[in-house]
């Protein structure tokens, strides 16, 4: 699934933050010798406290959790906003509400998978959003496309809330399965480009002021 | 009332005069409602008795609308079918007008124990007996009032006034309740029995002091004042037991809802997510049963968690994602499906839902591994990708007698006016079902064509 074997020599620090004890032991047995897990969380306050303690480089996030001002997810990235920089978020969840995946995304998070994720595949999204890319799962970029459309952007005025002809191609193919190596190839572009795409929509995603993207994802219960 | 049970019930008619009392009178006897009202004006001279007794009939006997709701509710209690009372000979409808909305409410737990008590009491028609001789009784007196016969009025009317009110309080409550009341007033005896002594000889006194007072204004005075007090008696005897109601009312109503609620989660859940466990733990062995069963589970469960009544299920990324889930079940493989977009159906869109559902039969089949499906509906049409990660066949290379890819997938969509294309390499396969949108006089013939 990745070109990522020059990078096989470093370890990822990450922090897994879920409320569930099982699926955090889970997680971590499934995780590869790539990522070196340095701490875990089961609560909001646990999590903000564990992660400014650690400064990890990835945190994987569970949308849904117990605690602090009832914000879950949302609210850790919030309240950790002072490492931005340095720390990335990889949002999980068990829910497919658009809901919930466009709020958490919106605050900061790099990218989402759903947690029936192989472990190898969430290895591989770790290291992604630990280079700074996004990780788009198809059901995520199926959100996406349903939000801003599935028609590409014509001026320049609206870029924010449109997706570009190329962009909304990359999507489309994510929507299918494609993973970014495939994604590559079939569109004759280099992985790079893929993520610079990817990492595109993301950036819309967040900092679209298209308020129908918000009242889209409050309407759309689930998928 | 007292007559045979084939009657219509005694309810006011909605086709009314004044309240429907004569109609609905005259529908129960089966006499012409203009002799009903003729007799009810007439009998209003004798004295106003026929005034009184429209008066009494319209606030005792139950509207028709009132009477269906209460019959309707009663034997639908859904948490204890056992508990809720059977509709009752002894029960008139007119006992129970103002208490309609609690009739189904039975105090569950006192019930069984003073069940015999009352089974002991209980004559057929009792009631109705006790009234006809207490009205036979007043005729009776009034008739020797007419020959001359010195009757002490003065004591005997309050004296009936006052037990007919208590006769008639004790009546408007349904049996169960009458158990309950009488539980609880031994439960607190003391209090309970001294306030009922010292309502009921407020009562008494007042209206004594009432009726035979004389027409003075001291007199009326005084009058006045004991009618205050009977107020604050009556209002003594009723209050505790009237909030008591009501509470107990709101506590078994509430009580009522959360038990219907957790019933039906508990039963949703035994049904589904505890089965599904069991047959796990039996199933353990087999990974793929196990995660069959837990993709199946899962399903089931979103669904009805996050169910949108609102959404028609009719529509096509519904039926995308049934066909999907029905896949699923059958060769344990996951079937991710996205969907961007819907459409409703059509028989064109029907044929892709079924050519899709073939595709992803054969990627379950041969591909192995997760299924991901695409379905993006826009206004120009509708596209479906369905994607495995098997070793991949060549197209052409399929014997001319399997049918499964050429005529359930490629000829079913060229039928309807779309195209499948199957592209297939050592990476996987992926099957591409395009439905463009056709206008309208050309879906006629594609409809027409498709039924011939």
């Amino acid at each position: 699934m990745s070109a990522l074997s020059e990078q096989v020599a470093r370890t990822v620090r990450v922090v897994i933050v879920d409320d569930h004890a099982i699926f955090r032991s889970g997680l971590k047995a499934d995780l590869d010798s790539r990522i070196d897990v340095v701490g875990e969380a089961g609560t909001v306050e646990q999590a903000i406290a564990v992660i400014a303690q650690v400064q990890p480089e990835v945190v994987l996030l569970d949308v849904h959790l117990p605690g602090g001002l009832g914000g879950g997810g949302r609210e850790v990235i919030s309240a950790s906003s002072a490492l931005r920089g340095s720390t990335s978020f990889l949002a999980l969840s068990v829910s497919d509400a658009a809901e919930d995946v466009v709020a958490v995304i919106r605050a900061g998070a790099r990218g989402y998978v759903t947690k029936t994720i192989s472990g190898p595949e969430i290895s591989d999204a770790v290291i992604r959003v630990a280079d700074g890319d996004a990780v788009f799962s198809p059901r995520l970029a199926g959100f996406v496309l349903d939000a801003f459309g599935t028609s590409p952007a014509e001026i320049a005025d609206d870029e924010l809330d449109r997706l570009s002809a190329r962009e909304l191609e990359v999507m489309r193919l994510i929507a299918r399965g494609y993973s970014y190596k495939e994604v590559a190839k079939e569109l004759f572009i280099s992985i790079k480009t893929v993520e610079t795409h990817v990492s595109a929509v993301l950036r819309k995603l967040q900092l679209s002021s298209r308020h129908e993207l918000t009242k889209w994802a409050a309407e759309r219960r689930l998928l | 009332m007292t007559t045979a049970m084939q009657r219509p019930p005694l309810v006011r008619s909605s086709d009314r005069m004044i309240a429907g009392v004569c109609s609905g009178l005259a529908d129960h006897l089966g006499w012409p409602v203009k002799y009903i009202r003729l007799g009810m004006v007439l009998a209003s001279f004798a004295g106003g008795a026929g005034l009184a007794f429209y008066a009494w009939l319209w606030v005792m006997v139950p509207t028709a609308d009132e009477n269906a709701r209460r019959n309707s509710r009663r034997p639908a209690s859904p948490i204890a079918p056992a508990v809720s009372m059977p509709p009752s000979v002894s029960m008139p409808p007119d006992t129970t007008a103002p208490d309609a909305g609690a009739q189904p409410l039975p105090l569950s737990t006192p019930a069984p124990v003073f069940a015999p008590w009352f089974r002991m009491r209980r004559i057929q028609y009792g009631k109705e007996i006790l009234l006809g001789a207490g009205l036979l009784l007043v005729a009776a007196i009034l008739i020797a009032r007419q020959f001359g016969v010195e009757v002490p009025l003065g004591t005997l009317i309050p004296a009936a006034a006052i037990l007919g009110g208590a006769a008639i309080a004790w009546m408007q409550l349904d049996e169960t309740r009458r158990a309950g009341l009488v539980d609880k007033t031994k439960a607190d005896q003391a209090g309970g029995w001294v306030r009922l002594a010292a309502g009921l000889a407020l009562v008494v006194a007042g209206v004594l002091v009432m009726v035979s007072g004389s027409g003075s204004w001291e007199q009326t005075w005084l009058a006045l004042l004991a009618s205050i007090a009977v107020l604050g008696g009556v209002a003594l005897v009723l209050l505790p037991w009237g909030l008591k109601f009501w509470k107990d009312l709101e506590t078994e109503r509430a009580a009522r809802v959360r038990e219907t609620e957790r019933a039906e989660i508990a039963a949703h859940l035994h049904d589904s997510v505890l089965q599904t466990l069991a047959l796990i733990q039996r199933r353990a062995g087999s990974e793929q049963d196990v995660v069959r069963l837990a993709r199946a589970q899962e399903r089931e469960l979103r669904t009805w968690l996050y169910r949108d009544a609102a959404k028609d299920a009719g529509l096509l990324a519904e039926r995308i994602a049934a066909a999907a889930a029905e896949v699923e079940d059958a060769h344990g493989h996951a079937v991710d499906v996205v969907s961007v977009g819907d459409a409703a159906m059509t028989d064109r869109h029907e044929a892709l839902v079924l050519a899709a559902r073939e595709a992803m039969h054969n990627a379950a089949r041969h591909g192995g591994g997760a299924v991901s499906v695409y379905l993006e509906s826009s206004d120009t049409g509708s596209e479906v990708f369905v994607r495995d990660r098997g070793p991949g066949f060549d197209p052409d290379a399929v014997p001319e007698d399997r049918l499964g890819v050429k005529e359930s997938i490629i000829g079913r969509m060229k039928r309807h006016g779309g195209t499948a294309v199957i592209n297939s390499s050592s990476g996987g396969t992926e099957v591409r079902l395009k439905l463009p949108v056709e206008n309208a006089d050309k879906a006629e013939n594609r409809n027409g064509d498709a039924k011939a």
